[in-house]
């Protein structure tokens, strides 16, 4: 007889993106998981039919900055990281009508000038592309003053925060 | 001012003093640099002197067969890299606990110093400045929150009160609540340990960088590396981001605000090697 795999055995595999990252799966064993949020822009999009889901950790708006940087790291960008995304999770069987997009980060300092509003663009940079393409963003929490790291449960769909300084984990999207 | 030490003389955890780290800083920016008093300076502490010889046989910097001599690690490495080293375990030992009164777990602070630093160093770098001085300041910014946590631990509740229902910043809702704020005290602690009064200024006023004149080239150097480690998400606790916007460290340093992502990108990407280096003092 065969030993147990280990997903038969409820492994939890525990997928780290760093800043410019991205990844994607339909394992629901595993939980997709970015640190530290400032005034980047973490994304999670999830299909519940097929429980195909991916995470993207994006630091600026546009790519037209560095055009080389968005070839070689398109998930550093809104732009070419949203198109990554939507690829690869369209490639695992996922439909684009289907997908729940969810959104966290995006950091302010307080500030006026408009010097300093990195997280702010991330934002605009991004509710412009999904309505581009006729979608919405299915739960939010953007801006204010935080630090946040998000997670995002394959089997569920389920998206949790934590917010720096704050000790309890919350759901910004529960299914 | 009397204040104020009396405030950071009541306070039981200060941080230890980085004694090497002034004078190795004096030594460095001297005309011409003398090896055997980086050497001798170095030696005199054992901590500093395994760390060293530590960092020197890693993996990361190990060039040939691992050495056991202090002058011939520094003779390997470069002055530079011993000064990051030298900086990285006097720094690390300070900023590494977790600090509850700001919200702040283990590694975080550090993280961020470092961060700050590295991107600091970068525009230092372009502009042709100081990079060991700019690097310092920026390292140690944030050093006088060690000294205020405890006393904000039972504050917490209302310092998120100030930053969100007043808009006060984190340093405002500081001085309200404790009659101090750590920037002014980072200044009163480096100034006690003899660093220059470059470091102290910009240390003191780095959340307004004009006011550090005539050292405001350098503050706005710490303003602005704060900054991107904040944006690069190494900016922890609770309000993390209550902090004001000063476009003016940008004119200062004679900067564009579309320098501003370039250098999040480079800082990002610089992140991946120094990590490597500051993971022996976390």
């Amino acid at each position: 007889m065969t030993p147990p795999t280990a997903v038969e055995l409820g492994f939890e595999q525990k997928v780290v993106i760093g800043i410019a990252e991205l990844a994607v799966s339909n394992n629901a064993n595993a939980t997709l998981t970015t640190y530290s949020l400032g005034s980047c822009l973490g994304i999670s999009i999830y299909d519940p039919e097929v429980r195909v889901g991916g995470l993207l950790h994006v630091m600026l708006p546009d790519s037209r900055i560095d055009s080389g940087k968005a070839t070689a790291q398109p998930a550093m960008f809104v732009d070419s990281g949203i198109v990554a995304l939507f690829r690869t999770v369209l490639d695992l069987g996922a439909q684009k009508q289907r997908v729940q997009v969810c959104v966290a980060g995006g950091a302010q300092i307080m500030d006026n000038s408009g010097y300093f509003n990195i997280g702010k663009r991330n934002y605009e940079a991004l509710t412009k592309m999904l309505n581009d393409h006729g979608l919405s963003v299915h739960a939010e929490q953007v801006g204010g003053m935080v630090n946040r790291t998000m997670y995002l449960n394959l089997a569920t769909g389920d998206v949790r925060l934590k917010v720096s300084g704050q000790p309890q984990e919350i759901f910004l999207c529960k299914s | 001012m009397q204040e104020l030490d009396e405030f950071i003389n009541t306070v039981k955890q200060l941080p230890p003093a980085p004694k090497v780290l002034p004078e190795l800083l004096a030594l460095l920016n001297r005309p011409n640099i003398d090896a055997s008093k980086i050497v001798r300076l170095i030696s005199f502490d054992p901590g500093m002197s395994a760390a060293v010889l530590q960092a020197t046989n890693s993996a990361f910097f190990a060039t040939g067969s691992p050495t056991a001599d202090i002058q011939e690690a520094v003779q390997r490495l470069g002055f530079a890299q011993i000064y990051q080293i030298v900086c990285a375990v006097t720094g690390g030992k300070s900023l590494a606990p977790a600090q509850q009164g700001y919200g702040i777990d283990r590694g975080e602070l550090w993280k961020h110093s470092v961060t700050a630093a590295v991107a600091a160093q970068l525009i230092a770098r372009r502009k042709g400045e100081d990079e060991n001085t700019v690097f310092t300041a920026t390292l140690l910014h944030d050093i006088g929150k060690i000294v205020l946590s405890e006393a904000l631990t039972k504050k917490y509740d209302r310092v998120i009160e100030e930053v969100e229902k007043n808009q006060l910043s984190l340093q405002e809702a500081e001085k309200k609540l404790l009659g101090v704020e750590h920037a002014e005290i980072g200044g009163r602690l480096l100034a006690r340990w003899k660093f220059p009064s470059n470091v102290v200024s910009a240390v003191w006023f780095h959340h307004n960088p004009k006011a550090a004149a005539p050292s405001e080239k350098l503050a706005a150097y710490v303003y602005l590396g704060d900054l991107v480690a904040h944006f690069i998400g190494h900016g922890f606790g609770h309000a993390a981001f209550a902090m004001k916007g000063r476009s003016e460290a940008l004119s200062i340093l004679d900067l564009e605000a579309e320098a501003l992502p370039l250098l999040m990108i480079e800082t990002h990407q610089k992140m991946e090697t120094v990590n490597a280096l500051f993971a022996l003092a976390a």
